[in-house]
Order: C-alpha cells, then structure tokens, then sequence
C-alpha cells in the first residue's frame, strides 16, 4: 500500500489512487510544465483508515438510511460523519506516512515547516460530465507535519458535507465509489494570481486565452470576490486586445500574526495597476496553448506567479482541468458548406446601413 | 440622436472658415463645392475629411487625381462589377481640404439587376486574376511610358524650324503641341486611375469576405490578425528599399565607393567622385538601373507635387543608401528575409486553422483564403505603380510645362502652375501659344496670373495653419460600408472619438485616444507630430510618429522610432503594415492624434488595445 506518492511520480493515470486534481499536477509536471512541488495522499490512505478503524460500516450505513430530500436529516447525518472521520483516532501508518511525505517537500524545498497549501481531490471529482468545482475543500498556509494531517482529515471530512452527499444522490453516484485523496503542494507566494481559459468563456472563441488574475493568491479570483484584471489574448498572434484593469480592493495574502491567510485590504495606489507584466501574460499564454495541446481539449486552469523568485522560474500552474461548458457543445460548422465564392457573393450582397 | 447638437459635426452649408482662406473656393471646379442646388442632399450625408489622399490642404493641380478616383473608385462599384448594395464615394472640398462621403444603397430593384451582373463579372476576374494581372501591368507601363514620352516643347522658337515646314508643311506647330500636351497628360492620368480600380474594389471585397469568415470562426479575432495572414511579403512597395540595401551591400564590395557613400558631401559631390573610378561607375551604373522604376517611388504619399521623389530628391536614397552601409560594417543584417516572412505568414495561417473544429468550417476558410490570396497581391502592387511610378512621370511633365510658363514670364516659379486647376491650365497655355503667334511686342497677363499664384498660396498657408473639422453632416448610425472601413478606418465608434475630439474645446483635456490595435506591442517616448511628410527629417530616433498617415518612402524611418501614431489608416494601411514587419507598436486610425498630441509630450502607445496615453505634456 503506498499512501503517499510524489506528484512528480504521478500521470493522469494515477486518478483512482490520486484523484483528478493531483493526477493532473502529476501530469503537467511529467509534460515539463512548472508545478510547485507536493505529494498526494493516497486514495488507498483514505480507505486503510476506514477500513482499519472500522468506521467504513457506519459511513455506509449512515449514508444509506439518510433522506436527502429533508434538510435537517441529512444535516445531522453529514454532521455526524464529518465529526467521525476527524476524531476518530490515526492509525499509525497513514499519519507516519504523512509527515514522512511532508519532511521530504520541506527538504526538497530546503525550508523548515514549508507553507502548503492542502487540497482535496476526489475521484470523481474534475470530469468533465461532473463538474464538482468547489465541493471539496482548499486549505492554504498550512505548516508542520501536525497540521497537515489535520487538515487532510479535513478534507476526507467534506466528502460528507451535505452538498456533497446530496449531489451524489441526485447525480447517481455511488457513494462507496467516491474515494478521495489529498493533495499537498508547496505554497506559491504569489504576487498574483488567478485563472485562465484556452477559450474565451464568453463567446468560445478557440482562437483566446483569456486570464484572470488579481494581487495574492488566487483565491479571490476562484472565490469571485474582487473583480479581477482580465485580458483575452490571442493564441496566434500573441497581442492582448483586451486588458481590462479592475479595482482590486483585498488580495488574499498570509497573515504571520494570525498565522493564517487573510483578505487585506490592497492599498489605493495599487488597486487599479495591472497585476501582471506583459512578459508575464505572454508567458502564461504560453503555457496555457502548452496545457491545451497536451491535453487535447480546452482547459481551466489556476496560476500564481511568484513573489520572490525571477521571471520566468516565478510562473507556476497550480491546477488544470478541462474546460467543461463549451466542450460539452457538439463542434458544429459555424459557416456551412460554402465556397469561395459564395462567400464573396453573400459579402457583396451585404445591406449599408447609413441613414 | 443625430439631430443633437451634439451628436452632429457641422452643417456644411453653415460652416464658416477662417477668414483667412477668404477666396478659397475660386481654387477648385464647381462640382467639388458644397453648393446650393445640391443642399438638401449634401446635409444629409456624412461627409468625413479624406486623410489618406489627402491629408493637407489640396493645391488646385493636384485635385485631379482626386477627381479621377471618385469617377473610378466609384463608377467600378455601381456600373462596371456592379457591386449590389454599394454605391460611390462623393467628395467635396472645404477650406481647401478633402471631404468625402460614401453614398447610401440604390433601391432594391437596381440591387437585384446589379447582383446579376457581379456574379458574371466578377467571379471571371477571380477565375483569371494572373493572367489579368499580367495584362494590367503591361497596358499600366505603356501607359507609363507614353506619359513619358509626351514631348513639351522646351522653349516657342523665335521662328519655327525649316524642317517643320520644308518639303512640306507639318501643319501644326508648337502653339498646338503646347496645347495638346497637357490635354494628352490629362487623359492618361484619367485613365491611369480607371486602371487603377480595375481589381481593387473586388480586392477589398474579398479581404471583407475573409474577414467576416475569420470573425465567424474566431469571434474575437482583430484586425491586425487577419491583416498577418492575408499580407504577403513580395510586395512592389517593398522593392524601392531593396534595391537600397542591394545598392549598399554592393558599395562594400566595391573598391573605394562604400567610403564616397559614407563622406558628407552632397550628391552631386558623391557622383563625381565616383564617376572618377571603375568600381564607382559600376556602381553608378547599377544605381541608374534600379532607379526606374523603383526610385521614382514618392518621398510621400504621391498625391502632392511638393513630395517630391526618390528621383528629384536623391539625397533621400543616398542618405539610406549611407546608414545601410555604416550598419554592414558594423555586421548588421540590412536585409529583411522575405522568404522568412512569407513563412511566418503560412505559420500564423496553419495555427488559425488548426483550431477549427469541424471539416466543413476548414474547408470555407481555405476556400475564403485562397480567394484573398489569390486577388490581395493588387492591393499591395498597384499602390506602387500608380501613386508613385505614374505620378512621379505626371510631376516631371507638368513641371517641364512650369518651366516654359516661367521661361515666358507668366510665372515666377516653376511648381506656380501647381495653383492652377486642370481646367485652368489651358487657359494659361492657350495665353501663352497666343502671344507667341501674333508677333512680337504683345503684351501677356503674366502678372494676372503671377498675382493669382501669390494670393492662392497665402489662402493654403492659412489653410494649412488651420485644423480642419473631421468631419461634416450627420454621423449615421453605423458606418458599415465596405470600402470605408477598410481603406479609411472608418467605424461608428471612431465617429464617437472624432465627436468627443470636436466637442473638446481645449485639446489639453483629452490624455487618451483609441485607434485600431495595428501592430502588437507597447512603448513610450516623446512624440514627434509630422503634419508634413517633408519634415520627416525632423524625427530623431527613438522618437513615437504621429502624423495624418505613413506612405512607403518612409520605410528606413521604422527602424528609428519607438512606435507609430497616424489619424487615418485602416487594415491595410501602410504604417499598420509596416509597423507590424518591424516590430513596432504602432495605433491606427485615431482620427485627432496629430491635433491632440504636440511634438515633445511624452506619450505610451498601447499596440494591443489600440490606446495612447498622454503621460505627460510638453512643458
């Protein structure tokens, strides 16, 4: 049983073991794209401590018997699952196994106590005829070995939200088919940060990449709550037709007084500056058309670029997964069957509008 | 809307000019005026000022080549391809400048009777455009060369020769030939520009058509993209700087003539020295055979006599010919690759097409681009052949017909026949054939005319110290005629720029104006304004160009500035062209840039989103 394994170990067809977000990490840094460094927590981590701790049986019982149709009983069912999964005890192995995974990144990092950022990645989850975005859950600036087993608890705890339980029941999922594993991944300290398209969401233009980005990291932008720069670039000719700079007014940033990450309010004379550089768009849609062809087939995909490091070691790829609204409409000819000069006769019979 | 006083530029029948250009009018034919008879129709229309053909104020000689593109652009539109829904473009003058119009469809009936026609026409010229082209470029240089081979007389001899009357009598003498001169170098000018639209209206046609298959499949693709894939690299207008770097690569190798080329001297110093040496006659020898056609490119856009060429302004191609080979010594590539550039097109074509979907939209692209390819090469040839080999010819002859006129004393300068309308000119010449044949001690109205000259270049010293209103009438709602957009740049939100730019008393409080994102990239640097292409030397490097528009004698400039600014330019306008072949960020079509900006502020051009900014003005 292996319950940890590196990212750089993993492919997309690490997905059952690892789930669809660290496969995809595995995938990117195996393509040679610039991927903070991490581990995942195993599936097989997941369901050793089910398993061993006997609490496999009353998850499964408790799921079977709730109604997700009444509010209050899968509220307490969820409850009570969430609570059993994070305080029943460790079992020895998968908790050694996590700290020995974290020891490793911190000296690969070359950093006591390294900030990660803590993810679930469910099995089910980033396919793209299941769009589970947002239903599990991102932890960010967690340190020591302690904390991170901790919040990967934490995030095999809200398999059982009540969101998640009832989108499996709609969706026809079996519950006892959705595993999940954890990502851990080295912090990017991001200037900025945010998402970026390999189509322009808008109009499906497949010729755009369009970015998103704001100060910090980019849990703003994921979480939509600052309007975000935005530029549509095209993947061609490489110009930036659009650059719409936004207020930014908070940036998600680590508070070392709190010791956690908080949204600060960004002072007035940076609000309204573009949070990235030219060469930094430039390099991002660079990446991004890399991804796309990669993968075959349009993205989503999560950025951060570094605060201390040089330009272009600083622009990282936190996260890809296919883009799922107009991959899903069937590629259908916009122009027909028509000839040049059809074409032509149709443009020379076009009306002038002039009043 | 457009009945707001704000939403309209002004009436053309209430406009007033400056007091100055009082008299402007007498300059020009009736039919280039705003006029009473016309007024009902005149306020209606949307008359926007012409900074491509002719971005200063219009000397009244040179308004025939305006005269003969309104016939010709248009007359190809509704009677010859019959292009369905569009009509011509109508021009006027205002205070001496260009304003032009583009008429509003005919009824559907005649819609419907002109489509029959185009798809008979047109399609045959698609069908056999390189063999057409082969015949337009021959017919195009005899009527070149016959325009050369007009002969005016050089002087009215006291008595005409014995051959011309023994054995027998020729019949007419040089009173005719005077005469008949300018009326012969009028109607190959005529025809010059009626071959001139022979493929350009279905050009731009095709381009529209690809345009909008490209727009279908990419919908956010910008004009600059489909200018990349469509431009090609083999272009005539390209050829004149060749030939200098040939010439420049050529002096290195000779003995001695790369040293002459670099010295300070001026022209006729460097020739004479040159003659003194073989190898500096080699190379004199090659000079004179790249020079026609290629250096009787204009110094500016071709369409004013005051340019002048590379031909009467030699210290132009010597000067270029002097920094190519002081940046051969220093081991710099002069050369641009064409093959590279050709390459770099079809990489951009096959990376559009690639991200086609299904089969039958990539069949309509290349079915869509092999049509513009195959007709877009007029667009960027006959520019050459026209604008500036033939108007280059049409500048000597009519000056040799300014130098008789001073020779007689009916002018005092040779380019004073300039001030003279092409339906004036007779008037002069038949004056001046008159006085010769009745004899000795006639009186002439040289001093008339002299006076006339005098008082007519004040009006267009006035005219040009003037910052003529962009436009006249009422802005339409949407600007969408084909032929507008392309070659002028015109769009409705453009209009909403000029109309900000008008209503803007004090230009001062304008820091940003939007053009077309012609050519990736942004900088910042002080900006040079050029009104007037003749102070281009004006420009230090490093310096962002803002000026009315570019034309092809400037290409050595792009590779001193930062970046481009013009007024008017559309998507195949030159400076957009150029800029993106040099890699300099340059904003198109802005409409007001040369009366906003002022030479020394510093200004950031933003070639990715078509802004510039005005960082900081000119203290």
């Amino acid at each position: 049983m292996q319950y940890v394994r590196d990212l750089k170990a993993l492919d997309r067809r690490s997905l059952p073991l690892v789930g669809g977000k660290n496969a995809s990490l595995g995938e990117m840094i195996k393509a040679g794209i610039r991927v903070p460094p991490g581990f995942a927590v195993t599936t097989d981590a997941y369901v050793q401590f089910i398993s061993q701790t006997g609490i496999r049986e009353t998850l499964s019982k408790v799921l079977g018997d709730v109604n997700v149709e009444d509010v209050s009983s899968l509220d307490a069912a969820s409850r009570s699952l969430q609570d059993l999964i994070q305080q029943t005890p460790w079992i020895p192995d998968v908790r050694e196994a996590i700290q020995e995974g974290y020891d490793r990144l911190c000296r690969e990092c070359g950093v006591d106590a390294v900030p990660v950022a803590v993810r679930s990645s469910a099995t089910a989850e980033d396919l793209p005829t299941a769009s589970f975005a947002g239903q599990q859950d991102t932890y960010l600036w967690v340190q020591g070995g302690g904390q991170v087993a901790h919040h990967v608890r934490r995030c095999w705890a809200s398999l059982f939200t009540s969101r998640a339980i009832a989108y499996r029941v709609r969706n026809r999922f079996p519950h006892e088919k959705v595993f999940i594993s954890v990502g851990v991944q080295k912090m990017v300290n991001s200037k900025a940060a945010g998402v970026m398209f390999t189509l322009n969401p808008t109009d499906g233009d497949p010729s755009k990449v369009v970015i998103e980005g704001s100060w910090g990291l980019g849990e703003t932008v994921v979480s939509g709550s600052v309007n975000p720069d935005r530029f549509v670039v095209d993947k061609v000719i490489l110009e930036a037709g659009v650059k719409d700079i936004s207020a930014k007014h908070i940036e998600c940033v680590f508070d070392p007084k709190q010791g956690r990450v908080v949204n600060a309010d960004v002072e007035p004379e940076r609000q309204c500056r573009c949070c990235l550089e030219d060469r930094e768009i430039k390099e991002l849609v660079k990446i991004a058309k890399y991804i796309e062809r990669h993968y075959g087939k349009p993205m989503d995909i999560e950025w951060a670029i570094d605060k201390d490091m040089a330009f272009p070691e600083n622009v990282f790829i936190v996260q890809a997964r296919p883009e799922t609204v107009w991959s899903r409409k069937q590629a259908k000819s916009v122009i027909g069957a028509k000839s040049g000069y059809q074409l032509l006769m149709e443009q020379a019979m076009k009306r002038i509008k002039i009043p | 809307m457009a009945q707001e006083k704000t939403g309209r530029f002004p009436d053309p029948h209430e406009f007033q000019v400056p007091p100055e250009l009082e008299g402007w009018e007498e300059m020009y034919p009736s039919h280039h005026l705003f006029s009473k008879d016309r007024a009902q129709w005149e306020k209606e229309q949307f008359w926007y000022q012409d900074k491509i053909h002719a971005p200063d104020p219009l000397p009244p000689l040179d308004l025939i080549f305006q005269e003969a593109w309104q016939i010709a652009l248009s007359q190809y539109t509704t009677r010859v391809f019959c292009i369905p829904p569009a009509q011509g473009i109508a021009q006027r003058l205002m205070g001496c400048y260009l304003y032009i119009c583009a008429i509003a469809p005919p009824a559907p009936e005649i819609i419907q009777e002109k489509a029959g026609h185009f798809e008979k026409r047109v399609f045959y010229v698609f069908e056999h455009y390189d063999e057409l082209w082969d015949k337009w470029l021959s017919k195009f240089k005899t009527l070149g060369k016959e325009m050369e081979a007009v002969r005016i007389p050089e002087e009215l001899p006291k008595f005409v020769p014995d051959d011309e009357v023994l054995p027998a009598p020729t019949g007419c003498y040089v009173s005719y030939d005077l005469i008949a001169a300018f009326d012969t170098l009028v109607n190959q000018m005529f025809k010059g520009w009626q071959y001139h639209f022979e493929m350009l209206n279905l050009t731009y046609l095709a381009y529209l058509m690809f345009a909008d298959v490209a727009r279908k499949l990419f919908p956010g693709i910008s004009e600059s993209a489909i200018g990349k894939m469509v431009a090609g690299a083999y272009v005539s207008m390209f050829r004149p700087e060749e030939e200098l770097c040939r010439l420049a690569r050529l002096a290195t190798s000779l003995r001695g003539v790369a040293e002459v080329l670099k010295g300070d001297g001026t022209v006729q110093e460097k020739t004479a020295a040159l003659e003194k040496t073989p190898d500096g006659r080699q190379w004199l020898e090659e000079y004179e055979k790249a020079k026609d056609p290629w250096f009787y490119v204009s110094c500016g856009s071709g369409w004013f006599h005051y340019e002048g060429s590379w031909l009467t302004e030699p210290e132009i191609p010597y000067g270029y010919i002097k920094g190519y080979v002081e940046r051969l010594e220093k081991g710099e590539t002069i050369e641009r690759s064409l093959d590279d550039i050709e390459k770099q097109r079809d990489a951009i074509v096959s990376e559009y097409r690639g991200l086609i979907k299904t089969d039958e939209d990539r069949k309509a692209f290349d079915d869509a681009f092999n049509t513009i390819r195959t007709i877009y090469r007029y667009a960027e040839d006959h520019l050459f052949w026209v604008e500036h080999w033939f108007h280059t010819i049409w500048f000597e002859k009519i000056r040799q017909l300014g130098s008789l006129l001073v020779k007689y004393d009916m002018l005092e300068a040779v380019d004073d026949i300039y001030m003279f309308n092409r339906y004036e000119i007779p008037e002069l010449l038949t004056e001046l054939a008159t006085w010769w044949a009745l004899g000795e001690n006639i009186p002439h109205r040289g001093t008339y005319y002299k006076d006339k000259v005098k008082k007519r270049k004040k009006i267009l010293e006035a005219a040009r110290q003037w910052n003529p209103t962009p436009a006249l009438g009422v802005p339409p709602e949407e600007v969408a005629e084909p032929f507008t957009i392309m070659l002028w740049g015109i769009t409705t939100d453009k209009v909403k720029e000029w109309l900000k730019g008008v209503d803007t008393t004090a230009a001062g409080d304008m820091n940003e104006i939007k053009g077309f994102a012609s050519s990736a990239g942004v900088a910042e640097g002080p900006a040079r304004v050029l009104k007037l292409l003749k102070d281009i030397g004006d420009l230090k490097p490093g310096e962002v160009l803002v000026c009315p528009s570019t034309n092809p004698s400037w290409a050595p400039v792009f590779t001193q500035i930062k970046a481009a600014v013009t007024d008017i330019g559309g998507l195949t306008s030159h400076a957009a062209i150029v800029c993106r072949e040099y890699g300099v960020p340059s904003v198109t079509g802005t409409g007001v840039s040369t009366s906003i900006i002022k030479t020394g502020d510093i200004i950031r051009v933003d070639g990715d989103t078509g802004v510039v900014t005005i960082v900081k003005r000119a203290s």
